[in-house]
């Protein structure tokens, strides 16, 4: 499973974007299940964020949605920082 | 100051809420839990409304004379999230409290009150609601989180990850520039998306960069017009975040890409990311503030500054004001203040008509 994020806006209004492709890796269960319930509680379309704030595309197995900062529910926050940290 | 700009006692935005912002603030801060929570709700819903730009119908009418004239002091508080993401964290200094040990704190703590001093002497403007609302900051926000934030009601900083930002707080422009999003949230409320979210952000960045002006007395000759220039960590190949001098020129590195902003209209870049590029295309209405100010010599927040913020506060400005519908406010407020025949406003009209922006 590809679990991809883009982060846009922010102050610097600088885009970063990674992607952590699951097969294969030990811990993909715990990826897989991370992922679906940020994706579960995501926006189909994208919020409007308050001022300077992160907007997020997530997209996992060909599905988007999308958060904000700073209403991100922690699956959200924890999978965003780690796709952005670990993914390529 | 002109007759009718003033936001105290004047006319002044009101929120379609029973209760103003600014007394549900006050309510929001008693001792009596029954008071303040239920305050604190309608507070952080009624920001979040306003936020999501959802609240439409805003109104106008004659606030009731203050009781009391707000002070001509701040009323800072600083927090620590402690790199946690929970707002607003832990008080860590209250107003009139001595410097701590956290740099990171008291750099926050200053830049309230020169963001404070700055909005009160230059325009006579009392905190950003213009009644005196107390300002709060959160620093540590998260962890090695590379953002500032206002959230509608307080400031959020992040530490920065060491490798592309450093501390958030380290440019007094940016605490400035996150402040300005409350005057503008309490004043024009322009719609943080597309070209009313690029004038909000160019709101953010004038009045940040005035606000670091003021702080060191630099004329308009004299200063950088860089925006977050103390942000870069220092492998970062750049001078800073934004350049209102020369939009485009602020960062050119391998990790951060090419800084995207545009001086002019022919290069506005249609996007529905960032907002619909709200921290790109504000390089256009940036550029033509540094023109016009630039012309007019100077400290910039005499002349150039007043005129913006007399259309920012003024009224006239709409939620979803165009750059067109700024450009001519700006033209038509440096007459009123400054007269019919002055410099001021050829160079105004002369500014936006360099950025491409047609005064009709």
């Amino acid at each position: 499973m590809r679990i991809h994020v883009r982060r846009t806006g922010g102050f610097a209004g600088i885009e970063r974007g990674a992607e952590v492709d699951t097969s294969g890796r030990p811990d993909a269960r715990a990826w897989e299940a991370l992922a679906e319930q940020a994706v579960a509680d995501g926006h189909r379309s994208r919020p409007a964020g308050v001022p300077d704030g992160f907007s997020y595309e997530i997209t996992v197995g060909g599905r988007t949605v999308y958060a904000a900062d700073p209403r991100l529910t922690p699956e959200q926050r924890e999978l965003i920082s780690r796709v952005l940290k670990e993914g390529a | 100051m002109v007759p009718g700009m003033t936001t105290h006692g004047g006319l002044e935005p009101v929120f379609c809420t029973v209760v103003p912002p600014h007394v549900l603030d006050r309510v929001a801060r008693s001792d009596d839990p029954a008071l303040s929570g239920p305050a604190r709700r309608t507070l952080v819903r009624d920001s979040e409304l306003r936020s999501r730009r959802r609240v439409t119908s805003e109104f106008r009418l004659a606030a009731a004379p203050a009781a009391k004239a707000p002070s001509d002091q701040p009323l800072r508080t600083v927090f620590d999230a402690g790199h946690g993401t929970v707002l607003p964290g832990t008080k860590v200094r209250g107003e009139g409290e001595d410097a701590g040990q956290d740099a990171t704190v008291n750099r926050a703590y200053a830049g309230l009150g020169a963001t404070f001093e700055h909005f009160l002497k230059v325009y006579g403007r009392h905190s950003i609601d213009g009644d005196g609302l107390p300002l709060d900051a959160t620093v540590h926000y998260d962890e090695d989180y590379n953002n500032a934030f206002w959230n509608g009601e307080q400031m959020v900083f992040g530490d920065g990850d060491g490798e592309i930002f450093v501390d958030f707080t380290s440019s007094i422009d940016v605490i400035g520039h996150e402040l300005t999003h409350g005057v503008t949230q309490y004043t024009a409320n322009l719609t943080y998306y597309g070209q009313p979210g690029a004038l909000n952000e160019s709101m953010s960045d004038v009045f940040g960069a005035l606000i670091k002006q003021y702080t060191l007395s630099q004329t308009a000759a004299e200063a950088d017009w860089l925006i977050g220039a103390e942000l870069l960590a220092p492998n970062v190949t750049g001078r800073a975040l934004r350049s209102m001098k020369a939009p485009s020129t602020a960062y050119d590195d391998d990790v951060l890409g090419k800084d995207p902003q545009p001086a002019t209209m022919d290069d506005y870049v249609r996007t529905g990311r960032d907002n619909g590029g709200v921290h790109i295309n504000s390089g256009i209405p940036n550029h033509a503030f540094y023109l016009a100010a630039t012309a007019l010599g100077g400290f910039a927040w005499e002349k150039a500054g007043q005129i913006w913020y007399d259309v920012l506060t003024g009224g006239e400005l709409t939620e979803r004001a165009f750059f067109t519908d700024f450009a001519k406010l700006t033209v038509k407020a440096a007459r009123e203040r400054f007269g019919d025949g002055g410099e001021e406003f050829q160079a105004v009209e002369k500014a936006w008509e360099r950025v491409g922006v047609r005064i009709l």
